[in-house]
């Protein structure tokens, strides 16, 4: 990595900071971090490569790191006792897995999977609980956020109710969208399904239709969003009552 | 002191227990009354004795889903302690009863003086947490049957009694689904003779069979409960 201040030589060390705080602080949690939390937090965040497909926890399982995605999508799925799985949100760089850990729970209901591949920080459990007790603005910023994913979840779960799979297929690709940094997804039609919780082919159809109208393309797993207006025109309102949440809960966060 | 008849309230240590009571009162929830409009200002959380509330999410101006369900084993107003204040669902009483009432205000000012009760409060909110999870998947997968037998179950632990009002309309409007489901569904439950339903009075028969006939996910909230609170 080349220093852009030819002034200033920057050492080993010194480059490695700079480098964290410049990509960490693409997660928008960490980067309302106030100062003292972020000279705290920098040296123990763990930058890691979150590749398409990596399961970051299973549900039932204690949880070892909390994640915050920078460049990744994760996708919180519950997962019934037969194996059939539901999406019932997404988080990205908005946002942090793992809040059942501050809650009390050494383990989680759902299983994370990586939707969208990319890179996120993460800390251990054990420092997470400890920056969690100290209750400082930390503590505040990540009950808010817990706040919005429950409405998230709330609003998946009447959505998958009263929502067409093509409204709902739209909803998901404006909240991918709305985390990532340009309008390119990855994504295998297998992998929309699983998040959806339906049939391959009702996937196949919808974003068939969607490409028809002249809203996506999709060629190979690569999805790219050619008009958001129009998507956002045929997606259920339930993208717009998520998205208002944020913005209300989080205004500092979403703002960035 | 008394074990109080909220599980919650009664797992706190006394000192916090008696702050709390002398902080609040104690009022009715009457049936079909809506005690929490999503948006509007928190105004106060309740503890509910007996009685309880289901949380409804809506969509389209009128549709709806339980989403979760409050009884003696809980606590409405949970965003509170997450530092919000204003509604997230609506809030509407299933089964009639009484509740402890705090101010939010007061509330407020009881989370920040006492680590106990932050505690408390935070294990509940994973214990939500979990419902709202799996109320999305539950909707995904589970037959109109599977689910009215779950949502039986769970009133019928919060209702404290055998028999508790509510009508197919109402029971539709729950669960999403056409009145005629719901009417079909409690047929042929009624017929595996595991509830007896008449003009808007709801018996549980049969509740070991209603909990066969439930999908898993009654099961798994219990758990999620026992985990944090057992």
């Amino acid at each position: 990595m080349r220093c852009a201040s030819p002034l200033l030589p920057l050492r080993g060390a010194q480059v490695k900071r700079w480098r964290v705080m410049i990509t960490a602080k693409l997660n928008h949690l960490l980067r309302s971090l106030p100062e003292a939390e972020w000279e705290r937090w920098e040296p123990v965040l763990e930058q890691v490569d979150l590749p398409l497909g990596l399961v970051l926890y299973e549900s039932g399982r204690p949880l070892s790191h909390v994640y915050f995605p920078t460049t990744a999508i994760i996708s919180l799925l519950y997962v019934m006792e037969n194996g059939a799985s539901a999406e019932i949100a997404v988080v990205g760089n908005e946002g942090i897995v793992g809040v059942s850990l501050f809650m009390g729970g050494e383990t989680t209901p759902s299983r994370a999977v990586v939707q969208s591949a990319g890179k996120g920080y993460r800390l251990s459990a054990e420092r997470m609980k400890a920056e969690f007790n100290l209750a400082g603005p930390v503590l505040h910023l990540l009950l808010r956020y817990t706040q919005a994913l429950l409405t998230q979840m709330a609003q998946t779960a009447v959505c998958n109710r009263h929502h067409s799979l093509d409204q709902q297929l739209c909803r998901w690709l404006l909240l991918s969208l709305d985390r990532l940094h340009d309008n390119k997804l990855i994504m295998t039609q297998e992998l929309i399904a699983n998040m959806l919780g339906v049939r391959r082919e009702g996937v196949t159809e919808g974003a068939m239709k969607l490409q028809r109208a002249g809203l996506i393309s999709y060629r190979r797993g690569h999805i790219t969003v050619l008009d958001r207006a129009g998507l956002e025109a045929r997606s259920c309102e339930c993208y717009a009552v998520v998205k208002k949440e944020y913005d209300r809960l989080l205004p500092a966060v979403t703002a960035l | 002191m008394p074990d109080s008849p909220n599980q919650l309230l009664s797992q706190l240590p006394k000192a916090s227990r008696r702050r709390l009571d002398a902080l609040g009162q104690i009022v009715e929830l009457r049936f079909s009354e809506t005690v929490g409009t999503a948006g509007n200002p928190t105004d106060a959380v309740l503890f509910p004795n007996d009685g309880f509330i289901s949380l409804l999410a809506q969509v389209d101006g009128g549709h709806a889903i339980e989403v979760g369900m409050i009884g003696c084993e809980g606590m409405l107003g949970i965003q509170l302690a997450l530092g919000v204040s204003t509604e997230p669902l609506k809030a509407l009483v299933q089964g009639p009863g009484h509740a402890l009432r705090i101010t939010a205000a007061a509330f407020r000012r009881e989370l920040q003086a006492d680590p106990a009760l932050r505690a408390m409060v935070n294990r509940y909110v994973y214990v939500l947490f979990a419902q709202h999870a799996r109320a999305a998947a539950c909707l995904r997968f589970h037959q109109i049957e599977q689910r009215l037998a779950r949502w039986l179950l769970m009133s019928h632990d919060r209702a404290q009694a055998d028999r508790f009002r509510v009508t197919h309309e109402f029971l539709a409007y729950m669960l999403g689904v056409r009145r005629v489901g719901v009417t079909l569904a409690a047929g042929a439950l009624q017929r595996r003779q595991l509830i007896s339903y008449d003009r808007g009075e709801m018996t549980i028969v049969d509740r070991a069979g209603l909990a066969d006939a439930a999908c898993s996910c009654y099961a798994s909230d219990q758990a999620a409960y026992a985990e944090q609170f057992g």
